[in-house]
């Protein structure tokens, strides 16, 4: 798909795609990984005492199921951040 | 699907620009079945979390306290197991659906599809059928088109507060919630989800439609895989309907040199992925068979035969015979059965007691005054059951051990969770290793079934 796709476009394989699809592509797999870290992480390990080892004792059971939530996907979404990065290719990042 | 051409034009498709979708509005057999599906869905969705069982919410998935309620079940994250059962179970249960009947579950059944349907539902019943709304969209701005549109937004923004109201509420018990809506009185997090949730659906089932299954569903990607030419797929019968061509009714098409198909675009026009089916099977076709009824309605106003477009196999299109049971179905099918007989089997003789054994992390073992040697152990017991016990400890596994637990037995609430230290003490001369196997049984008094026994190190000097 690259190669076909790379003929139209000099800028390499996302240079196409408007930049609100770019985001999307990022947000959308980070955010269906980070649901299931999150019920996988939270059914192994209790959240509260995840929590009192952190020093955050003041948090409640669904605040930390909701921060939990959003720092695997911030953890997530960086690496699928990476990923697109790193595949543009070098010529375009000298350029 | 993946000629050299299909795959450009798929390039194609990804990196063009949006353009709205307007779908004009079906019935018939397969529209009825999907209104079918959709009530049904959408019925369970914002019924089931009313409903009461034994004095609480019948389907709770309770994060705070770490319960799940389906009914008479409760499960503990000790049944963590029971959830990567359940997850092998759909994912069995897809393929083997996909593989009989393509994408039954993206057009009857998909929380995207649905949604979709329900909001466009809403659309045509404010704008109009796909005319209107073209007309409407293209016109300037007046009195009329905001008023229009404001209608339709009000709508779909309190359809999806509720939507997303009704998500927390299968995490929340879903009463209190509504106390706490009504007296403005939610938590913050409470809010953001609700909140978060309902402008998803907004988002999703408003704006985003057939583009969630053409870029974002993984399921959209892989789902070619599981087909084959025994598939159920929906389809253009090119052999009949070609050359296609505009006509009068009355006139034998045969005479003009034509096919049964007369290009009124209906099929196109209908389609939430905005394709044409005739184009033969593509990967934006979510099945949704709307295309199906269109047209029977045109090839009956036109007296031919039904089915220019229909379910059919690529073998029967191409004069062959179609196997139902072929092997992939059989495993398919064996698997399904397997696991979901052992979900259910597991779930009927699960004990609802559980132990947890963590040794002293202070000190391996300790002398005592009397010259015996000690261990201490922190216990758990888990009291998954919906009454209160009262179990026995006791231990086997070295001669003349002394189990020093206090109290003796112990007293768990339905539902909790109770920890208890206790002491091992033996005698050196039988210790013949540095690391003992024993075991701690715990039984309830009442019910002899409900007992757990569980394996523990005990350490000490070898002499
Ligand atoms: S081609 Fe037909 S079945 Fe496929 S999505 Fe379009 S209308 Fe639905
Ligand atoms: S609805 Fe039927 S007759 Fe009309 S264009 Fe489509 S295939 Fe041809």
């Amino acid at each position: 798909m690259e190669t076909t796709h790379g003929d139209h476009h000099a800028g390499g394989p996302d240079a196409g795609l408007p930049a609100i699809q770019q985001v999307v592509s990022v947000l959308w797999p980070s955010f269906l990984t980070a649901g299931i870290a999150t019920i996988v992480t939270f059914t192994v390990f209790d959240p509260l005492q995840i929590a009192q080892c952190m020093g955050e004792p003041g948090l409640t059971r669904l605040g930390a199921y909701s921060t939990g939530f959003f720092v695997f996907w911030l953890f997530a979404a960086a690496s699928s951040g990476l990923t697109c990065y790193f595949r543009r290719p070098t010529d375009r990042i000298r350029g | 699907m993946a000629e050299p051409a299909q795959k450009d034009a798929v390039v194609e498709e990804i990196y063009k620009k949006h353009e709205k979708i307007y779908p004009r509005e079906v019935h018939g057999f397969f529209a009825h079945m999907r209104l079918l599906a959709m009530t049904v869905l959408l019925g369970l969705y914002y019924g089931v979390p009313w409903l009461q069982w034994d004095g609480r919410q019948a389907v709770l998935f309770d994060l705070p306290h770490r319960k799940f309620y389906i009914f008479d079940w409760v499960f503990w994250p000790q049944d963590f197991f029971y959830l990567a059962l359940l997850l092998m179970i759909a994912a069995f249960a897809l393929f083997f659906f996909t593989t009989l009947a393509g994408r039954l579950w993206c057009g009857y059944a998909c929380p995207q599809t649905v949604w979709t349907e329900l909001f466009m539902w809403i659309e045509h019943r404010i704008e109009g059928d796909r005319p209107q709304q073209i007309k409407l969209d293209k016109s300037p701005w007046n009195a009329r088109k905001i008023r229009i549109k404001a209608t339709k937004h009000a709508i779909w923004f309190l359809l999806a507060l509720w939507t997303g109201f009704t998500f927390v509420g299968y995490f929340t018990p879903i009463r209190e919630l509504w106390h706490d809506v009504l007296a403005f009185n939610l938590s913050g997090w409470e809010t953001f989800w609700i909140l978060f949730y309902g402008f998803a659906t907004w988002g999703n089932a408003g704006f985003m439609r057939e583009q969630v299954c053409i870029y974002m569903c993984p399921y959209a990607r892989f789902q070619a895989a599981m087909f084959d030419r025994d598939t159920l797929v929906i389809s253009y019968d090119a052999k009949r309907g070609e050359p296609r061509g505009s006509r009068k009714r009355g006139v034998d098409p045969r005479e003009l040199g034509l096919g049964d198909c007369i290009d009124c675009t209906l099929c196109v026009q209908v389609c939430p992925t905005g394709i044409d089916i005739r184009n033969g099977l593509q990967y934006q076709c979510i099945g949704c068979a709307a295309c199906i009824d269109v047209c029977n309605e045109v090839m009956e106003k036109m007296g031919y035969p039904k089915g220019l477009i229909r379910y059919t196999t690529e073998n029967q299109m191409e004069g062959k015979p179609t196997h139902i049971l072929r092997p992939r179905i059989v495993i398919y099918g064996l698997l399904l059965l397997l696991f979901t007989s052992a979900t259910l089997y597991g779930i009927a003789t699960r004990t609802p007691l559980e132990l947890d054994i963590i040794r002293d992390r202070n000190t391996l073992y300790r002398e005592t005054d009397e010259g015996l040697v000690e261990n201490v152990y922190q216990l758990k017991i888990v009291n998954m059951d919906e009454k209160p016990h009262r179990y026995r400890l006791s231990i086997r596994g070295l001669p003349g051990m002394v189990l020093d637990a206090d109290p003796n037995p112990v007293e768990v609430p339905a539902g909790s969770v109770q920890e208890e230290t206790v002491r091992v003490r033996v005698d050196p001369v039988e210790l013949k290793r540095a690391s003992n196997e024993i075991y701690f049984i715990i039984e309830a008094e009442d019910d002899p079934k409900l007992r757990r026994e569980e394996k523990a190190r005990f350490l000490g000097p070898v002499l």
